[in-house]
């Protein structure tokens, strides 16, 4: 279990987070691709949640929701409970499985950007917000998983960049332990 | 342990998602001017600047990146262009006559000089944008503290883009003409009928201007503008502001609807002019004295107006 939180990890999150919504809205918003726009914010929550554990993660996804609902003067709590739920939902595969694939952020992007445009176009519907649906809204929730896993890969390095030391427990340490572990089994190391 | 951490884990989950529950319910269930929207508003006007500042900062980057898919659409534009420039020259020619009839007659109201300039235009900066496609709005550096109000129109140099709906002291969000709550009394150039523009079902990218009366002459290319007036009540919006394009016309019972695309880009604003003169003054008279005049006699204002609308730095 991965849910210990220290002040440097919190501090780098809450930068991170906020340095992303502010960088959604004014910037990547305004470049569609293909006639979307790619949604890095449900990237970050997916991404802490695979580094720092489902507690991190649904936190991490309910105040990034929030800081979104809050910029864009949106349903408030409509993007933090979807986002908390990836956050969480990534959390549990990193404790369950703890994927080291290359493949990984790829596939959990793409996963994460699904759950993202499919929850909240239901929960649009849900709250019955008129809007039209249609082919448009099936080609754009697409479209939004292929760019968004197009962006998945530098924004698994530049997140894991951030994160990278802070986390409640570093790969690199932990592929450290293991190594010396093996070491001391070798029979060159016996007297 | 493990169970202690397990149920600390669970416990973590069951309460954010309740109160992502409770502030939805909350949030959906008050008024517009409710304590929640109140929050919203007032976290708007404490993150404008840091907005403003980060898409000042960021500028370089978007232009970096926006140039590549510029480069591309601006080829695929190149050929429409050119045909739309030997179909336009031959009108042009056609109106110039019409133009300077128009110009007398409007003369004797003194609408002739009313110009986009006249309605107090203040230009803002688009500094956020929603990223999907349930809603379609802006966020833009200028407030109340620059005149801006609710429900003020905001156009740039292509055409009409939205109205203001929410407004804090330096900052505002504006709702685009494609998202699903907005409706636009318009109509087409050439014709009195008027119908009520709103975004089309199933393609939130482009409009359909609904309720045209069946006799009403409508074809493809011609353009859709603002028509002043609503049941012969002033509109929101000026009367002549370019709209977009009639791209289909759709035989129904009773009625025609034609389908337009919008002039202006709406996914790449950069720079917007909220129009902020209000009810009673002067532009907003002779708006809707303009309005109620026959439509060859306003087609010139409305070319003027057109003409005129340039968003200066």
């Amino acid at each position: 279990m991965t849910d210990g939180v220290s002040s440097s990890l919190a501090l780098r999150l809450g930068a991170f987070a906020l340095f992303a919504v502010f960088f959604q809205i004014g910037v990547v918003s305004e470049l569609p691709v293909f006639g979307v726009n790619a949604d890095i914010t449900s990237l970050l929550v997916a991404f802490v949640g695979l580094m720092c554990g489902s507690s991190i993660g649904a936190v991490c996804g309910f105040a990034v929701g929030l800081l979104v609902d809050m910029a864009l003067l949106q349903t408030l709590g409509l993007t933090s409970l979807v986002f908390t739920l990836i956050g969480y939902w990534c959390g549990r595969l990193r404790e369950l499985r703890d994927p080291q694939g290359a493949f990984t952020p790829l596939l959990v992007g793409a996963g994460a950007s699904a759950v993202a445009l499919v929850g909240y176009s239901l929960m649009e519907f849900m709250l019955g917000v008129d809007a039209p649906v249609s082919f448009e809204l099936l080609r754009e929730i697409v479209f939004g998983v292929i760019v968004n896993t197009i962006v998945a890969l530098p924004m698994w390095a530049l997140t894991r960049r951030v994160l990278e030391g802070a986390l409640p427990e570093d790969p690199r340490r932990r592929r450290r332990r293991r190594s010396y572990t093996t070491g001391g089994l070798s029979p060159l190391m016996k007297p | 342990m493990y169970d202690k951490t397990v149920r600390r884990r669970r416990a973590v989950l069951a309460l954010l998602v309740v109160l992502s529950l409770l502030l939805l319910t909350a949030y959906f269930g008050e008024a517009p001017n409710g304590r929640l929207h109140a929050v919203q508003r007032d976290f708007l006007t404490v993150v404008s600047p840091i907005q403003d500042g980060a898409n000042k900062a960021l500028k370089p980057v978007r232009d970096l990146f926006g140039w590549f898919g510029a480069t591309l659409h601006a080829k695929g534009q190149r050929n429409e262009l050119l045909k739309q420039v030997s179909r336009l020259r031959q009108e042009l020619v056609a109106d110039e006559a019409e133009k300077r009839i128009s110009h007398q007659a409007l003369a004797l109201f003194h609408i002739d000089e009313l110009g986009v300039d006249d309605y107090h235009p203040v230009t803002a900066s688009v500094v956020g944008q929603t990223p999907n496609i349930w809603y379609s709005r802006v966020n833009i550096d200028k407030g109340e503290s620059a005149g801006i109000r609710v429900n003020d129109p905001v156009i740039n140099d292509e055409g009409l883009v939205g109205r203001v709906t929410a407004v804090v002291a330096d900052g505002a969000q504006v709702d685009l003409i494609t998202d699903s709550s907005m409706g636009v009394s318009a109509r087409i150039g050439s014709s009195q009928a008027t119908g009520l523009l709103q975004p089309k079902v199933g393609d939130p990218g482009d409009l359909a201007l609904q309720y045209l009366a069946a006799s009403a002459p409508a074809n493809v290319g011609e353009y859709v503008v603002t028509s002043g007036t609503v049941s012969n009540e002033a509109s929101l919006y000026p009367p002549g502001l370019l709209i977009g394009q009639v791209t289909s016309v759709n035989e129904e019972t009773g009625f025609k609807s034609v389908n337009v695309h919008p002039a202006a880009n709406l996914q790449e604003l950069d720079v917007v002019q909220v129009l902020t003169a209000g009810a009673g003054t002067r532009p907003e008279n002779l708006s809707r004295l303009a309005a109620s005049l026959p439509s060859a006699q306003t087609s010139g204002a409305a070319g003027e107006q057109l003409a005129s609308t340039q968003v200066g730095e």
